[in-house]
């Protein structure tokens, strides 16, 4: 193992000073000259025929550039199934449909401006619980489908299935069996940033999109799309990240504000902004998708597991959006957390007339681990194994298959089992019931790359100027995961630099290579790879270019002493130590020979090469620059579901020792201990940040968190009603980094952005179990589930 | 819209500002004297992006009304660096740290802690916590940003 | 709309004046942390706004004959104060509760109360402190008790040209015990599902003096009289605070509905757990204090 400089040690944030300073310009802080403020008008009605929409009083206010409706805009469907249109025109179908959109030169007219409008509704029968909306006679959140064929069930046309071994048998070989229903609700992601985009068409229709998505190229894809449908088919599209407030999940579909945004400028030929408040954050940004999982499992005598079988309900609200794919995430825990040869699951999508869900860290994988963890504990307590134990029984191995075909290189699993056990005291404070308990969970998620388009690569160019600064051009976007400062540690350590002679810029179509997206825990996995490639190119280079010039530059020094010093004795050099470009290296600003890294005479700084590489003279000058568009070798899954769609995968375990009041059910996390396989810590301190953000969400997932929905409506959207954790309510974490350095990785490294939130809801709930012997099966955990169950078991 | 002339001292300047009567501290910083750094995460004094300080304490600024400010002192995240252009221990701290991911929620907990460092140059974790507990953050789950805050509070002695 | 006169007046006289002046038009902001986020929430602004930040007179709390408090003491520095602390600790229990520093730093007691929210935090304590509101107004100064002052939900005594200047509570206040729970999902930033404030006097180890009040289980702060009475001269047990806590979640006493918040079979399960948790615990702090 080589020593590195930088790779592995905790070097400070500090090319990120702007966000301690207040000078880091986010959405919020952007302006554009003459823009103007958009807002938009939202139903408020679950599912309602627009009769009427009035909106000459909107347009008559003094500074309102513009109010669109449904009428005026083209009827072009959006959205992953093509569901929905940007402005309603006839039917809403959720409670925050967009009826209408103001452009006005203030955010306080644009907002009296929506106030004037008014819509007259007719209501219809709406559905809100999914199981319901499956029935025969439900009411029909949409009638027809995107192709204008009618529709007869609310049942989405997403067969969400995979299946695996023989079940039959597999039922019949099996000792034990477990059979739980567990349940899960909206949360929201909670971005500190609101959603906000600016929209600037040029003279020629081409379009500069300001926003905070973290699939830059991925908008484009969509917008292209979009635009071919409305007379601007083949104008081109900029997408532009500012510093972006949190994402969690939020930014990876084009949002219909995005849309409306862009429909604003275009009629009003100016740059218009879109800034949600906080209560439309809670009310109209799709959160984590909501599921009911049956999940039955059944393990032999030795408590070796038989089979997995699961189905799942997911509510998918009117409309879709990245939250009905998440099946195809849990299909990972659910086929591949443990050793188990039969699976079968099942994921149904139904469409409500409530809100509709996207994407939130962890992907699915939370919700589905939660079924997954639950069912572990009750199985082991069916057939009298410790619940630790049992999980060791069945834990991944390195090498392994899975049933979903996921190749199972490193896998610390073991290791961080053992490592929670150790730290909660397991055997001694396990099975008491005496009011405090341990529960413990474990996680898969991919750690490589997830390839869910056709593509899963990343592009870094980089390229040197003359005085050694390096400016990197990433096609990710930052959303504050430390990206800056790690691919800077990486570039430093591949080329030979340090980190503050690298200059980033992230998240610009029209600069960078394209990139897949900065989601599914994928970006220092590949842009560190992508960055290694492109800078042992770029390194290249620099070693050719110092060839020509190192002799040349010493010969010259010799020469110049002589002059000035008469009595100077020239060495007798040997230019052969760097006749090649394989015999020279760079390490912190310096070229020198591989044979003689001390050498007196051949150590010149990496700046002065590049100088005299570029003011050479006449037809000679040559600049550094490279790049590396990393695209792995792995599979999309196909027809079965099956394929290993990540280059590797990290695994973790959580464990949780909890003091339950019996009296009032409140839940008291006294020790909390995240164990992780991250291959390689990059930047320790960086890492522990990502596990502590994504468990301290899990701990509101497990215990506090949810959007309340009534008849379609958010009923909490706001801080105080939303329950987000607070720096008050603290939770002990320890967490426990296990490096099983990942071949594949860059320097050893595995992605870990939302690893940490996956086990935490479920080590809760097992913990609260083993405290005071009540499964709490529907998130969150609230005392007043506890209590009810508590009272039903007396 | 009736408009109201404020004079103040802002990070150690006498400014005024004549804006509508009905704006707030915080968006009289951030519009009319382009001071960016206080975010607006909610607009109602529950999430502390907007924290600033006044005559001495942290206040939302969202909250505050902007003729209330005549005659006072407040501090924005803006004139936290000293002079010269260094930082300030806990601006150094949440760097070295990892007090700060996103940074949406920095400004505010940087104020909140000067306000609290200020009035008790070592605090308990649990002094800590209770001056943060108005400035929510998604992303670190406090733990590093109190590390950073203690090690300020070390450094600063 | 979003537009208003601002006016601040140096003194109470001046404010008096300007609230007789604009008669309904007029709204009183204290530290405005309940006026900002409403008119932020609603999209409105009253049309004129009184702000009686600047009457520095009405910030103090002093121990004569009895505990006066202005109504422009904020929450902070209730939250600070040793002898809040020590001698009416429920009062300070409920204070440090409220919101965030920032929210403290600004917030009043006057303005908390005069609000008359059914979770204000301060409004329990000062229902076991037996507080007396001052209130001034054209026709000179009166007081009620403030078991009389809050009418209902968002709603007081208090008439649109008064400002409630300052709350008393009696000296002998000092011989009882006193605490106040906030109960909530998460430990700040928060409304309470279900408020409980205990006062209570010993003599040996007999109650000889009790006070129970109850938020948000009604549609004003409410004592829970019929508890008190159970529980006057018995002796400090388990079975008989048991009693009252049953008592006082039952119809006697409170009218508990369901909310976002809270169910109300939740609500009454908190109050028979926590009337007892704070009687020990006003119970303690009496002890404590003789120790010292
Ligand atoms: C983020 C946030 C969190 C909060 N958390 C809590 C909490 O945990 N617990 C809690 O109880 N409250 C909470 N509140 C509510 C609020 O902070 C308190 O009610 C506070 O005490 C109000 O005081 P103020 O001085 O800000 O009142 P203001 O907003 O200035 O006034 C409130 C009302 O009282 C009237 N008023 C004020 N002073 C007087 C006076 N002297 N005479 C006559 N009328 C007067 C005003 O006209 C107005 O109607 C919170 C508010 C916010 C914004
Ligand atoms: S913006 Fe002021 S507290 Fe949220
Ligand atoms: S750093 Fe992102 S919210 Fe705190």
């Amino acid at each position: 193992m080589p020593d590195h400089l930088f790779v592995g040690k905790s070097v400070p944030r500090t090319i990120e000073a702007d966000k301690v300073t207040g000078k880091a310009v986010y959405i919020d802080d952007l302006k554009r000259p003459g823009m103007l403020y958009g807002k938009i008008l939202y139903s408020n009605h679950a599912h309602a025929r627009i009769k009427s929409i009035d909106i000459s009083k909107a347009k008559q206010l003094e500074g309102v550039r513009t109010v669109l409706t449904g009428q005026d805009i083209p009827d072009v469907r959006v959205g992953f199934l093509k569901d929905q249109t940007v402005l309603k025109k006839d039917v809403v179908r959720q409670y925050r449909d967009e009826v209408a959109a103001v452009a006005a030169i203030s955010p306080e007219i644009a907002e009296e401006a929506i106030s004037l409008i008014k819509v007259e509704y007719e209501k219809l029968p709406a559905v809100f619980d999914p199981f319901e909306a499956m029935k025969q006679e439900s009411p029909l959140v949409h009638e027809i489908d995107a192709r204008g064929r009618p529709l007869k069930s609310n049942i989405l046309p997403l067969p969400w299935k995979f299946e695996t071994g023989d079940m039959e048998q597999a039922r019949e070989d099996s000792v034990y069996t477990s059979k739980d229903t567990v349940s899960t609700t909206w949360v929201n992601q909670c971005c500190m940033g609101t959603s906000g985009c600016i929209a600037e068409f040029d003279q020629n229709s081409n379009l500069t999109l300001y926003d905070q998505t973290n699939v830059i190229f991925g908008h484009i894809g969509r917008i292209t799309e979009y635009f071919s449908q409305i007379g601007l088919r083949g104008k081109k599209i900029r997408v532009v990240n500012p510093v972006v407030g949190g994402s969690f999940g939020t930014k990876l579909d084009t949002d219909i504000y995005e849309f409306i945004a862009i429909q604003l400028a275009l009629k009003t030929k100016k740059p218009v902004r879109i800034l949600f408040d906080r209560e439309e954050e809670f009310q109209a940004l799709p959160p984590r998708q909501p599921a009911v999982f049956t999940i039955e499992q059944g393990c032999d005598k030795e408590g070796k597991l038989i089979f997995r079988h699961c189905e799942a309900i997911l509510d998918n609200g009117a409309y879709t959006s990245w939250g009905a794919t998440t099946p195809s995430v849990m299909m990972m825990p659910m086929s591949s957390l443990y050793r188990v040869p039969n699976v079968y699951f099942k994921a149904t999508c139904v469409y409500t007339n409530n809100i509709y869900a996207q994407a939130m860290r962890g992907y699915g994988n939370p919700q589905a681990t939660f079924a997954v963890e639950t069912s572990m504990d009750t199985l082991a307590e069916e057939a009298g194994i410790d619940p630790a134990e049992f999980r060791l029984i069945n834990r991944n191995r390195p090498g392994d298959q899975t049933p979903m075909k996921l190749k199972i290189t490193s896998c610390g699993l073991e290791e961080c089992i053992k490592a929670v056990k150790e730290k909660l005291n397991w055997d001694e404070k396990q099975g008491k019931q005496n009011g405090r308990g341990v529960g413990m969970a474990s996680l898969i998620h991919v750690a490589g790359g997830a390839r869910v388009t056709k593509s899963d690569g990343h592009g870094i160019m980089i390229k040197l100027d003359e005085y050694g600064h390096v400016d990197v051009i990433e096609s990710g976007t930052d959303q504050g995961q430390g990206s800056p400062t790690v691919i800077s540690q990486i570039v430093a350590e591949a080329l030979g630099v340090r980190p503050e002679d690298v200059f980033l810029t992230f998240g610009d179509t029209a600069l960078a290579l394209w990139d897949a997206g900065t989601h599914a825990s994928r970006h220092t996995f590949m842009a560190g790879n992508a960055a290694i490639g492109a800078c042992a190119k770029a390194k290249r280079q620099i070693l050719e270019m110092a060839v020509e010039q190192m002799p040349k530059i010493i010969k010259m020094g010799l020469k110049r002493k002589k002059r000035k010093d008469p009595e100077f004795v020239e060495p007798d050099l040997d230019f052969g130590l760097i006749a090649n470009p394989e015999d020279l290296d760079i390490r912190d600003r310096m070229i020198f020979p591989k044979k003689e890294p001390d050498h007196p005479y051949f150590n010149l700084p990496l700046a002065q090469i590049l100088q005299n590489g570029l003011l050479v003279g006449t037809g000679q000058s040559k600049v550094v620059m490279a790049e590396e568009f990393y695209d792995p070798p792995t599979e999309m899954l196909n027809w079965e579901m099956k394929g290993n769609l990540s280059m590797t995968y990290a695994f973790g375990a959580s464990g949780v020792e909890v003091e339950v009041d019996e009296q009032t059910g409140e839940v008291k996390i006294l020790n909390l201990i995240a164990a992780h396989d991250v291959g390689k810590a990059m930047n320790p301190t960086l890492l522990l940040g990502q596990i502590y953000g994504a468990a301290y969400t899990g701990v509101g997932y497990g215990l506090t968190e949810e959007i309340k929905v009534r008849n379609g409506r958010v009923m909490n959207p706001s801080f105080r009603d939303y329950q987000m954790l607070t720096a008050m309510d603290v939770v002990p974490i320890e967490v426990v980094i296990i490096e099983p350095i990942d071949e594949a990785g860059p320097y050893g490294a595995k992605g870990v952005g939302e690893p940490g939130l996956v086990p935490t809801a479920p080590a809760i709930a097992n913990a609260v179990y083993d405290a005071v012997g009540v499964r709490i099966t529907d998130l969150p955990i609230t005392p007043e589930k506890i209590l009810t169950a508590l009272k039903e078991k007396k | 819209m009736k408009k109201v002339s404020v004079s103040f001292t802002l990070n150690g300047n006498t400014v005024t500002a004549e804006v509508p009567v009905t704006w707030t501290l915080l968006k009289t910083l951030r519009e009319y004297f382009e001071l960016t750094g206080a975010k607006e995460g909610c607009g109602v004094g529950e999430c502390g992006a907007c924290t600033v300080i006044l005559d001495g304490e942290a206040v939302n600024s969202c909250l505050c009304p902007i003729p209330e400010v005549e005659g006072k002192s407040v501090t924005t995240i803006e004139g936290l660096a000293n002079e010269d252009g260094t930082l300030h221990p806990l601006q150094e701290a949440f760097l070295k740290n990892n007090g700060v991911q996103c940074g949406f929620c920095t400004s505010g907990m940087l104020m909140s802690s000067k306000a609290l460092l200020d009035q008790n140059p070592d605090p308990t974790e649990d002094d800590i916590r209770t001056s943060i507990a108005g400035n929510f953050c998604r992303c670190t789950g406090y733990v590093q940003i109190v590390e950073s805050i203690e090690m300020a509070a070390k450094e600063s002695k | 709309m979003i537009d208003c006169d601002y006016l601040r007046p140096d003194n109470l006289e001046e404010a008096l004046g300007l609230l007789k002046e604009h008669g309904p038009r007029a709204t009183l902001i204290a530290g405005g942390t309940d006026v900002m986020a409403k008119i932020r929430n609603t999209k409105k602004t009253p049309e004129v706004l009184v702000s009686i930040r600047g009457l520095k007179d009405l910030k103090y709390i002093d121990k004569r004959s009895g505990y006066h408090i202005g109504a422009l003491t904020t929450h902070r520095m209730l939250e600070q104060s040793e002898l809040v602390k020590a001698e009416l600790s429920a009062l300070h229990d409920g204070a440090s509760r409220v919101g965030s520093v920032q929210v403290r730093n600004v917030a009043t007691l006057g303005g908390n109360i005069c609000n008359a929210a059914p979770s204000a935090d301060t409004a329990g304590p000062l229902l076991v402190l037996d507080a007396l509101v001052f209130m001034e107004g054209p026709e000179g100064i009166r007081s009620v008790p403030i078991t009389e002052f809050f009418t209902g939900t968002y709603k007081t005594v208090l008439k649109k040209d008064e400002v409630l200047t300052e709350i008393k509570i009696p000296g002998e206040m000092e011989h009882f015990g006193s605490a106040y729970w906030k109960h909530s999902r998460r430990k700040a930033m928060n409304l309470p599902i279900l408020g409980i404030a205990v006062s209570l006097k010993l003599e040996g180890e007999i109650i000889s003096d009790v006070r129970i009040a109850l938020t948000v289980a009604a549609p004003t702060p409410v004592r829970a009289n019929k508890a008190e009475d159970f529980l006057k001269g018995k002796a400090l047990s388990d079975e008989a605070l048991n009693e009252a806590g049953k008592i006082a979640a039952s119809t006697e006493c409170c009218s508990l509905r369901d909310s976002l918040r809270g169910e109300a079979w939740y609500r009454g399960e908190i109050i028979e757990v926590y009337v007892p948790r704070m009687a020990r615990l006003a119970a303690e702090r009496i002890a404590q204090r003789r120790s010292k």
